[in-house]
């Protein structure tokens, strides 16, 4: 039942690390993922975000993670050859550099995905939103809203689970293998799942404000965040790791 | 501020939601004592949740409307101070379970609170140590949030307030979602707060045998005004009048208002608890003949029942299940080895503790789920070959939250739309579709979702109705309604079996399973411990126990007379069959 985003609790140096630090992290995997031209570098990025993860010890959750981007990955790779028309022609509409880009493609969108849900899988979202608003200086109603919108995530999926068992038990085919018209039998679904979404919304926003929301300060939280020695040595490698792809 | 002021205080209050012009409460006016523990009970729409939105400041702070009159907390009306200076005071656990968490782990969530009202934090670890300790959830201290069960997460709710120290708790509908053991665990932690901690607990709920075994107030709401106002003992020496207005009494003092009926004892407070009743009747038939004399009465164990099970046997059944077994992929919920069957015209009720596998069982009839070993055979249908949306023409299910069958515009294209997928004509299917929803009272030209909790549950209720299928399969058909509603649903449902339909349902709630089912199918831990005629089922303490159920209040009154007065009683399941019972007893003499 546990989603992709869910914390896994632990106590690895990745866990004790600041959250910003670790947002840090993963931004700088991302950027140089962006930024790296080469077979090596963006293969070595996957690399360090599956070491990361195993150190962590939540390899299993990226490698469930894999399982979803792979086919995404799959389509940008043939969308990627479709459009690429400089180059010979190897076969049909397959040039050669649509065959030396497309990989990257490929890579780079695993490469941007993986490391941000790692870093969601080692942060409690209440300590990310804390240490943003300390740290970041980030209003906490933004902090409190995106917070929010993950942890509804798996609460509205299931809702939507269950909306699709009862209108499967009603007669409507969501067990058809034809994709295209289970996906046109899923669009009436929004009104019953908007329904219950605004009113979930609205509970909880009531909920927040009966406990003290617009109390809330900067120094509210009880937990502190401040950026200690390690974080300060991982925001060094952040940087180095980015000039690193910058110059390669 | 002194303690004998009430710390709250309706002043002739009446509000309207929005743009209605209807009052969704209309000029109440009461005292709430400090240190009281006070029950609500009330038909839906009668104003409750309003009621509870009002003490805890949500009216006027976030429900837009017409307010008028006064609301006093603490002596301070609420439209003159903040929401958030009223929520020091008036700590409020809402019905929807998930939507007051703020964060994803227990203790977030405490803190939450506890921070934003500036606590020190040097106080901190103690006030959440308490809080969990006092609500008895310390072990679920580093807990996710998401992987709760409903019942704890409603204690992490509580808590959650608890470490605020309020000084009242108002609670809507705590326990709406929850089974009994859960529902008397929250009610527990409720009654050991007020004794222990002194907090005011306001409670809105539907469960009146728990309304009656904790509060010492209780407030019956109608039509947005206060009905009845008094203690439990008071207001169910009404039952007459509650009864029209939609509210069920205990089954024991149903037992004793009838009795005083009958003028066999004199009119007066009712009976609240089992143990009551019992020393009620003994005390009525010590020392008559017939008592100790050992002849069985058989007519009121039976009359209450038209459709006898007798009939069934001769039917074919239409639901098989034969060795079913199945478990969830990377979960250990599993339920093994299930095997029963139902016929058409019975109606057959699962019952057993949450987790053990009712659920299951019923998305393995429906076909949400396929066997992994054995079979299940619905309408001659082998639910493993047939596509889940072939089955619903002979099958039709009731969930329990009816939002989530509901998707259409109007009422009148949300019943149809059932017939229309299995393949009936669209002109054929309105025809039908019109045809039920008159039946049922429902407007036929509004949006489903615009109308309260207990329409839509009707609207839901006819869509399963206008298939006419082979089977029904109900889920907590009751959950959420008040008693009218769920009266009307379980006739429709009783009609829906005498014209030959199988009816299989999951339920909670005993007394309606006791009034309901003639067979029972009993379930602990993936399992199906025992099957048989429900009298017979819950009359076994020995399987009760196990199954970890508490058998309707009837059922027990009558096991303990028939131990300890007269076997006359034995197999008793209606208050009907016990008052006849008593009746003759004293007549003969």
């Amino acid at each position: 039942m546990t989603s992709v985003i869910d914390y896994v609790p632990g106590s690895t140096l990745l866990h004790r690390l600041n959250p910003v630090t670790k947002l840090a992290l993963a931004a700088a995997i991302v950027a140089a993922t962006l930024l790296a031209d080469t077979y090596a570098l963006l293969l070595g990025l996957l690399a360090l975000t599956f070491a990361l993860a195993a150190h962590a010890g939540v390899p299993e959750r990226l490698a469930r993670l894999l399982k979803l981007v792979v086919p995404l990955g799959v389509v940008m790779f043939v969308f990627q050859l479709l459009f690429t028309h400089t180059g010979e022609v190897v076969w049909g509409f397959v040039t050669t550099d649509g065959l030396a880009t497309a990989p990257k493609v490929c890579l780079r969108l695993m490469g941007v995905a993986l490391p941000l849900v790692l870093m969601l899988t080692v942060t409690r979202l209440t300590d990310l939103a804390n240490a943003c608003v300390e740290v970041l200086h980030v209003p906490y109603r933004y902090a409190f809203t995106f917070t929010t919108a993950l942890r509804f995530v798996p609460v509205f999926s299931q809702e939507m689970n269950a909306i699709m068992e009862a209108q499967t038990a009603r007669g409507v085919e969501y067990d058809t293998r034809n994709p295209v018209r289970k996906l046109t039998l899923m669009l009436p679904l929004c009104v019953p799942l908007l329904v219950s979404s605004v009113g979930k919304t609205d509970a909880t926003a009531l909920a927040a404000e009966q406990r003290g929301f617009y109390l809330r300060t900067r120094e509210s939280s009880y937990r502190r965040y401040p950026l200690v020695a390690r974080d300060w040595a991982v925001l060094a490698l952040c940087v180095a790791l980015v000039a690193l792809a910058v110059a390669l | 501020m002194t303690s004998d002021s009430p710390i709250i205080r309706l002043e002739d209050v009446s509000f309207s939601y929005g743009g209605s012009d209807h009052p969704a409460l209309d000029h109440a006016s009461l005292d709430i004592a400090s240190g009281e523990f006070v029950g609500v009970i009330g038909p839906s729409g009668a104003g409750k949740s309003t009621l509870a939105a009002v003490m805890s400041g949500a009216i006027p702070h976030h429900y837009r409307g017409q307010l008028f009159g006064a609301a006093l907390v603490d002596g301070r009306d609420t439209c003159e101070v903040t929401l958030t200076d009223i929520s020091r005071i008036v700590g409020s656990v809402n019905q929807d379970i998930d939507a007051q968490m703020v964060a994803s782990v227990t203790e977030d969530e405490l803190l939450f609170g506890l921070e934003n009202f500036g606590v020190p934090h040097e106080e901190i670890p103690a006030r959440v140590a308490e809080a969990l300790e006092t609500a008895g959830i310390a072990d679920l201290r580093e807990r996710e949030i998401a992987t709760l069960s409903g019942g704890q997460k409603q204690k992490v709710a509580i808590a959650a307030i608890l470490a605020l120290a309020p000084r009242v708790l108002v609670l809507d509908e705590p326990t709406a979602a929850l089974d009994p053991v859960s529902s008397s665990a929250v009610f527990d932690t409720l009654r050991e707060l007020n004794a222990s901690a002194g907090i005011t607990v306001v409670v809105i709920e539907q469960k009146v045998a728990l309304l009656c075994e904790h509060c010492d107030r209780i407030l019956v709401m109608d039509e947005g005004r206060l009905a009845f106002d008094g203690t439990p003992r008071e207001v169910f020496s009404h039952g007459r009048e509650l009864r029209a207005l939609g509210v069920d009494s205990p089954r024991v003092a149903r037992v004793s208002n009838s009795l005083a009926e009958h003028g066999i004892i004199a009119p007066g407070a009712p009976c609240l608890s089992v143990a009551e009743a019992r020393d009620l009747i003994a005390g009525l038939l010590r020392g008559r003949s017939g008592v100790r004399a050992g002849e069985k009465n058989p007519a009121p164990a039976t009359a209450a029942k038209p459709e006898a099970p007798d009939a069934g046997p001769a039917a074919e059944p239409v639901v098989r299940f034969h060795d079913v077994s199945f478990a969830y992929p990377g979960s250990r919920a599993t339920v093994e080895h299930l095997s029963f069957e139902a016929r058409p015209g019975e109606i057959v009720s699962v019952i057993g503790q949450n987790g053990a596998g009712k659920t299951t069982l019923t998305k393995l009839l429906n076909g949400l789920l396929k066997p992994a070993s054995g079979e299940v055979v619905v309408a001659g249908l082998r639910t493993s070959d047939a596509p889940t949306s072939r089955l619903a023409a002979h099958v039709a299910t009731l969930f329990q939250n009816p939002d989530r069958q509901l998707c259409k515009d109007t009422v009148l294209d949300e019943v149809a739309f059932g017939l229309e997928l299995t393949g009936v004509p669209a002109d054929e299917a309105r025809e039908r579709a019109r045809a039920v929803a008159e039946r049922f009272g429902l407007p036929l030209d509004a949006a489903p979702f615009s109308l309260s909790r207990g329409q839509r549950q009707m609207v839901a209720l006819a869509s399963v109705v206008v298939m006419e299928p082979d089977v029904i399969l109900l889920d907590e058909p009751t959950s959420g309604l008040d008693y009218r509603e769920c009266m009307t649903v379980m006739e429709t449902v009783r009609e829906m079996a005498a014209r030959g339909c199988a009816v299989v349902m999951v339920c909670h709630d005993m007394e309606v399973v006791s009034d309901f089912a003639e067979r029972c199918v009993v379930m602990a831990e993936g399992r199906i411990l025992a099957q048989g005629p429900a009298s017979d089922v819950f009359a076994d303490e020995a399987l009760m126990a196990r199954a970890g159920i508490e058998p309707p209040q009837v059922v027990r009154l009558a096991g303990e007379l028939a131990r300890t007065v007269s076997p006359a009683f034995a197999g008793i399941t209606q208050v009907s069959g016990i008052v006849d019972t008593v009746e003759e007893m004293v007549r003969r003499d």
